[in-house]
């Protein structure tokens, strides 16, 4: 019993204590960053000449901007506990509202690019596990050079430019395949590298001849066999191309005209809404340590032999 | 001619593969245009004309853009811009990841315990999201863009750092050092950064492309440089506007910037394989 807590319940432990440590390192820094800017809201509104002197004063005094920065981290921290962000200082909506908003576009993006991702970077090495032939092999080699090699920016552009403005096949404006296609071609790579990597190691091991003695198909070979030995690296690396996808996502989306969260915080940025800057950082933040975790407790729960 | 000679059975060295050879040649390339650059201009590239959006022809190569810049001089001198600013901010994630993580494994158990969790932290932020945060708090700007970007790649020499650190202070001439009364300070920098600086390089040529097109992104979005400045991606960000009338001028820059990504992660790639046979490693 002591010995079972020893082994497995203190790593455990000990992941998700890290994991709560960046986390609050994540809200901590997010909030001081942002505060460290010269300049707030009302002086970017009087510089644009909407406000007086007097209303740039009652402003501050109505956003709580003229009390000292430990009293707003303390009434922020208490928000944010609650789930509330605040208002954005330019439009007055909630945050909540404009992330639930913007949330639909990146997630929709960031997911079906893992989805294409996932599918090619464990179809084409299983593929290449059971036909080892060059053209397989061969694809393998090719999808993980482009990943490398190819950034997901400049394609992006170069197939706006392709496919919406001299072919007409996409609208330049708010198209959804073009991007995850480009993301999901990206995220393959490296999942198949690894894992092809993985597959042909593993194919040498004993078990697998001994399976292939027991006459077994080639297919029931690399399928039950060798895929589900493999699999330690696919998880692994889960939490590595899940952020990959969303923070591409957030350069697709702008690139392709998508309203998501990289345009509304590109829009925050240049308006200097800081709070809704800030309530981006933590979610994405707070996702990526999250899918983080959730790969390495799976890592654990898959591979018995990880250990501290 | 029946008989065929006999095969050489000397070794020799492997070929350098095609796509390595091709990779090291647009290197040298960029390079050369980079240091070379106001020699090549054949205009001045912040020179306004009315003789805008012209195709490609005898007095302008490359055409001309939107305000009647010559595209193939702003090219040339967005070269040199870009390399500098992606290999500046390239430079201070290596300074800061390995400096900061030498004197942190040096001074023992706390210190890299409480390094390293803040080398965590900025890891857990994309690149992106951090220099868009970064940016944000500062101002907008090369400079913001450069050390935004540096401070975010930071953790991955960090990790590379550490790692190989590990590996040299498990071998004999560290105990030598160590046993002759040298400090962990001096064994660190004195004895075992030299034998880790392959590793960083390494590293350096793999993050170098990255920091670049990154830069890049954050030019096009209106973060980076000032708008006239012609680094490529301000240079897309300007000509994307005019994708019909102009096409030269957007995909000029896309173009460039695309080869010479190409061409540097070629060539970091082969540089992995030839320094660091452990393939097996994730870079960060």
């Amino acid at each position: 019993m002591n010995n079972w807590m020893m082994q497995t319940l203190l790593p455990i432990g000990a992941d998700v204590m890290r994991s709560i440590v960046i986390a609050a390192g994540i809200v901590v820094f997010s909030f001081f960053l942002i505060r460290m800017i010269p300049g707030d809201i009302v002086d970017v509104m009087g510089l644009e000449g909407t406000l007086t002197y007097g209303q740039q004063d009652a402003m501050r005094e109505s956003l709580g901007l003229d009390l000292g920065w430990w009293t707003q981290f303390a009434a922020w921290l208490g928000m944010v506990a609650g789930g509330d962000f605040g208002s954005s200082l330019r439009y007055g909506t909630p945050i909540l509202d404009l992330l639930k908003v913007a949330l639909a576009p990146t997630l929709t993006l960031g997911a079906s690019a893992l989805a294409i991702g996932m599918v090619l970077g464990i179809g084409l090495p299983v593929l290449a596990c059971i036909f080892p032939r060059p053209i397989f092999v061969g694809l393998v080699q090719f999808i993980t050079l482009w990943s490398i090699v190819v950034p997901t920016f400049s394609i992006g552009i170069l197939s706006v430019i392709v496919f919406a403005v001299w072919l007409g096949w996409i609208p330049a404006l708010g198209n959804m395949m073009v991007p995850a296609i480009i993301l999901g071609m990206d995220t393959a790579g490296t999942l198949a590298k690894m894992l092809h990597e993985d597959m042909v190691d593993i194919d040498r091991a004993a078990f697998v001849r001994t399976a292939r003695a027991k006459g077994l198909s080639r297919w029931r070979v690399v399928l039950f066999h060798i895929l589900p030995n493999a699999f330690t690296v696919v998880v692994a690396l889960f939490g590595i191309l899940l952020a990959g996808a969303l923070t591409g996502a957030i350069t697709m989306e702008v690139v392709f005209g998508l309203p998501g969260l990289g345009t509304l915080t590109l829009q925050a940025i240049q308006g200097r809404d800081y709070p809704v800057v800030q309530a981006v950082v933590i979610w994405l933040g707070l996702t990526v340590v999250i899918a983080n975790l959730l790969s390495d407790l799976a890592q654990r729960a898959l591979d018995p032999r990880i250990g501290r | 001619m029946a008989m065929t000679p006999a095969p050489d059975m000397t070794i020799r060295r492997a070929a350098m593969p095609p796509l390595t050879a091709a990779g090291l040649a647009i290197v040298a390339l960029l390079i050369g245009v980079a240091l070379l650059g106001p020699l090549l201009t054949p205009y001045d590239p912040y020179q306004f004309s009315i003789r805008m959006n012209e195709t490609p022809g005898a007095d302008h190569w490359l055409g001309t853009d939107d305000q009647g810049h010559d595209v193939l001089s702003r090219l040339i001198t967005g070269t040199r811009l870009s390399l500098m600013f992606g290999a500046g901010a390239a430079l201070i994630a290596l300074g800061i990841g390995a400096v900061v993580s030498l004197f942190a494994l040096s001074l023992g158990r706390i210190a890299e315990t409480s390094v390293f969790s803040v080398f965590d932290l900025i890891r857990a932020l994309p690149n992106i999201l951090f220099a868009l945060a970064f940016v944000a708090a500062f101002e907008p700007g090369a400079f913001a863009v450069m050390i935004a970007l540096g401070v975010s790649f930071s953790p991955m020499f960090a990790m590379i750092t550490r790692a190989t650190w590990r590996q040299q202070m498990a071998r004999p001439y560290v105990a030598a050092a160590q046993v002759l009364g040298a400090s962990p300070l001096r064994v660190s920098v004195v004895h075992v950064l030299p034998n880790i600086v392959g590793a960083l390089v390494t590293q350096f040529a793999i993050i170098l492309p990255r920091c670049i097109v990154l830069e890049s992104v954050m030019s096009f979005l209106g973060l980076g440089v000032s708008p006239e400045t012609p680094t490529w991606g301000r240079m897309i960000a300007n000509a994307t506007q005019y994708t019909e009338a102009a096409p030269h001028a957007v995909l000029a820059p896309i173009l460039a910037l695309s080869v010479a990504t190409f061409g540097m992660a070629i060539a970091g790639n082969a540089m992995r394989r030839r320094f660091d046979p452990d393939r097996r490693r994730i870079a960060g």
